[in-house]
């Protein structure tokens, strides 16, 4: 606020405006010839004077030359009612005296600088008040862009910058590094307005300040919803988030908030990644109930260490072959006995530390840090080699589906790649199945459905993966080029025995049947499930049932039982 | 008249006090004037009359400043003098150097008034 009243830096003509304040004339005059081809000047006899007309012209003033003894209002008290009031406190103060104890007590009370008398040459004045003029524009502009407009704590980068300066000069002060998010934060911002989160996050914003005042500590908002603390350690910060959940008051529109802590943050690292550290923490109870606020401890370094590990072992991992592809089968059930009509790529991890790693662990890992497209690369090159030898072999081909990770879509080459991978190894699109998740479909919906529609074109046969777990509207659904669906394995867990599941699997196949794509049901492991699924009209069946994915080897028995029925 | 040569014959580091005024002669010449007709040399009167030291402090104190941004060193330099003993609040007789102040400030008065 006070910031805002003192953007207008010029006045009327162009020039900075300064007022000389001095009950001797000629003093005044002196200083008013010295400046005034570049300044306009206000003049004031008295502080009494001199404050009714900085109040007058607060918006456009930009430098007080403030003669100390003066009848009235003097020198001094004037200064100090200007740096009590909160509208005038960035107005920057030279002092002009011939008292060298005048000067010491008038740089504490807030004066910027001081002339003495007798002035010195011209020029030397000039280039003091030109001085204090730019640094204190200058403060301003860096006050204006250091802060986030909306809540008044300082920006990321700001603060990142302040909490290691702070760190330079504080060296042995244990420091906690403190990330604040809203729970579902997009859902407030959906269901209330724009406003109405904004008020909340303003709201947070100023529970924090005064959580912090005197502490020494800084926060900032970094995006969003996500706050940053850096702090002085305390020992718990229960009643921190109390006193925000307080000032965000009762009642149903009050949101959830989740704090990660990294306690007596170590100072060997980025700044930054002592936040990653705390948020990291914060967000293992973003959905949980019960707790609110979480540490980073031992075991979050351990998995950040293992996580690092597993990323920094990747390179390695691919040239020395230790991802191995293996292959579960999909039966076509629609008929008196199951049969194989393809099978699903799925990747191994056979590390040497670590042994054999689920994917769960690694993938989400890859997709997040984008390396999840060598490792697609690495799988399709396996799975159309493995068609081709497949085919050579047993002169039948199965095909085989592989992901397309949500960042494959978004490769220009990703086409080529795919023309390339058929032509090296003979095969036509329609040897090749992809496997694209729904959630990629809402994410970037019509880039992603271009592309899968350039991939159909080129003959290859898209099935939606993960049906049913991204909220796709039906709407939406009805315009998206697929040719198959799958659906998740988790509502099926209860099937046959809860009758909401098997109300959500009529709905899913009634689905399927609307938009003439066949259904492949996913995770199907007991003779139950099976029998229903076959009853409600499902046409293939992935699944523990049939066979968990097994290396080429073993699966070429799957291949030799189907060729020698037929 | 007062010129710079005058005022440099009554005792004043004129080049310096020009300089200050961006060496525009009539500019200084005026102040000069100005200077000389200051209203705290009757307050400094007034209030050494009355023995109110605090009152003629602020009274030579200002004059001080004047006289200094002017170079006016024949009058700076005794006003200087007294006002260090007003501060320091010694119990003594200003009127030897109160009427030495004033009798220099009359000359002044008088050079800005000749002709």
């Amino acid at each position: 606020m006070m910031l805002k009243s003192h953007r207008n830096f010029h006045s009327v003509n162009g020039k900075r405006q300064i007022l000389v304040v001095d009950d001797e004339a000629v003093n005044r005059e002196l200083l008013g010839l010295m400046l005034s081809e570049d300044y306009d000047i206000l003049y004031a006899e008295d502080g009494r004077q001199a404050l009714e007309l900085i109040r007058a012209n607060a918006a456009t003033l930009s430098l007080v030359l403030l003669d100390i003894l003066m009848p009235e209002l003097n020198g001094l008290e004037l200064l100090t009612l200007l740096k009590q009031d909160p509208e005038l406190a960035h107005l920057p103060v030279i002092v002009l005296t011939s008292e060298k104890s005048a000067e010491v007590r008038s740089l504490r009370l807030g004066a910027s600088d001081f002339i003495t008398k007798p002035y010195d040459l011209p020029e030397v004045i000039q280039a003091r008040v030109r001085r204090t003029i730019e640094l204190s524009e200058d403060t301003y502009i860096i006050q204006t862009t250091e802060h986030d407009e909306l809540t008044g704590l300082y920006n990321k980068e700001y603060f990142y910058r302040y909490a290691e300066q702070f760190d330079r000069y504080h060296a042995a002060m244990a420091m906690d590094a403190v990330t604040l998010d809203i729970n579902h934060f997009h859902l407030f911002n959906e269901l209330y307005g724009r406003s109405f989160a904004d008020e909340m996050l303003k709201t947070i914003a100023d529970a924090l300040r005064r959580a912090l005042e005197g502490t020494g500590g800084i926060a900032c908002r970094r995006e969003a919803d996500t706050f940053l603390l850096y702090a002085p350690h305390r020992e718990e910060y229960d009643t921190m988030l109390a006193a925000i959940l307080t000032a965000l008051g009762e009642g149903g529109h009050r949101p959830r908030l989740r704090l990660g802590v990294y306690p007596c943050a170590d100072k060997g690292i980025d700044i930054e990644l002592r936040f990653d550290r705390a948020k990291l923490a914060g967000d293992t109870v973003r959905n949980n109930y019960a707790r609110s606020i979480a540490y980073y401890d031992d075991s979050l370094h351990e998995k950040e260490l293992y996580s690092e590990k597993l990323i920094a072992g990747m390179d390695q991992a691919l040239r020395e072959r230790q991802f191995q592809v293996y292959y579960q089968p999909k039966y076509d059930i629609r008929g008196e006995r199951p049969v194989l009509r393809s099978a699903e790529a799925l990747v191994r991890w056979n590390h040497p530390l670590f042994g054999r790693i689920s994917p769960g662990r690694f993938i989400p890992l890859f997709e997040e840090n984008g390396l999840i497209q060598k490792l697609d690369l690495y799988v399709w090159q396996e799975a159309a080699r493995q068609v081709r030898r497949w085919r050579e072999e047993y002169g039948t081909v199965i095909p085989v589906s592989v992901n397309v990770s949500r960042i494959d879509m978004h490769n220009p080459e990703l086409l080529s790649i795919f023309r390339e991978l058929m032509r090296s190894n003979q095969l036509s699109p329609g040897d090749y199945l992809l496997e694209i998740t729904e959630s990629a479909y809402a994410e970037d919906s019509e880039r992603i459905i271009r592309t899968v529609e350039d991939l159909r074109a080129l003959g290859f046969q898209v099935e939606m993966d993960d049906f049913g777990s991204g909220y796709s509207s039906l709407n939406m659904l009805s315009s998206l080029p697929i040719d198959a669906l799958k659906l998740g394995i988790k509502f099926l867990q209860d099937l046959p025995s809860d009758p909401k599941s098997v109300r959500m699997l009529e709905l899913m196949l009634d689905i399927a049947r609307y938009l003439s794509v066949p259904v492949i049901a996913e995770g199907v492991e007991r003779e139950d499930q099976l029998a229903l699924l076959k009853r409600l009209g499902c046409d293939m069946i992935q699944g523990y049932y049939f066979s968990r994915p097994v290396p080429p080897e073993e699966f070429a028995r799957f291949i030799e039982k189907e060729v020698s029925s037929c | 008249m007062l010129t710079m040569d005058t005022l440099c014959a009554f005792g004043a580091d004129t080049e310096e006090g020009l300089g200050r005024c961006m060496n525009n002669e009539a500019f200084y010449l005026r102040l000069v004037g100005l200077a000389a007709k200051d209203g705290s040399y009757e307050a400094l009167r007034a209030a050494l009359d009355q023995g109110d030291l605090t009152a003629a402090f602020e009274a030579a104190h200002a004059l001080k400043g004047v006289l200094g941004n002017l170079s006016l060193t024949a009058l700076y330099t005794p006003v200087s003098e007294l006002t260090e003993l007003l501060r320091a609040r010694r119990e003594m007789d200003y009127a030897p150097l109160l009427s030495e102040i004033l009798r220099r400030r009359d000359a002044l008065l008088a050079l800005c008034e000749e002709g």
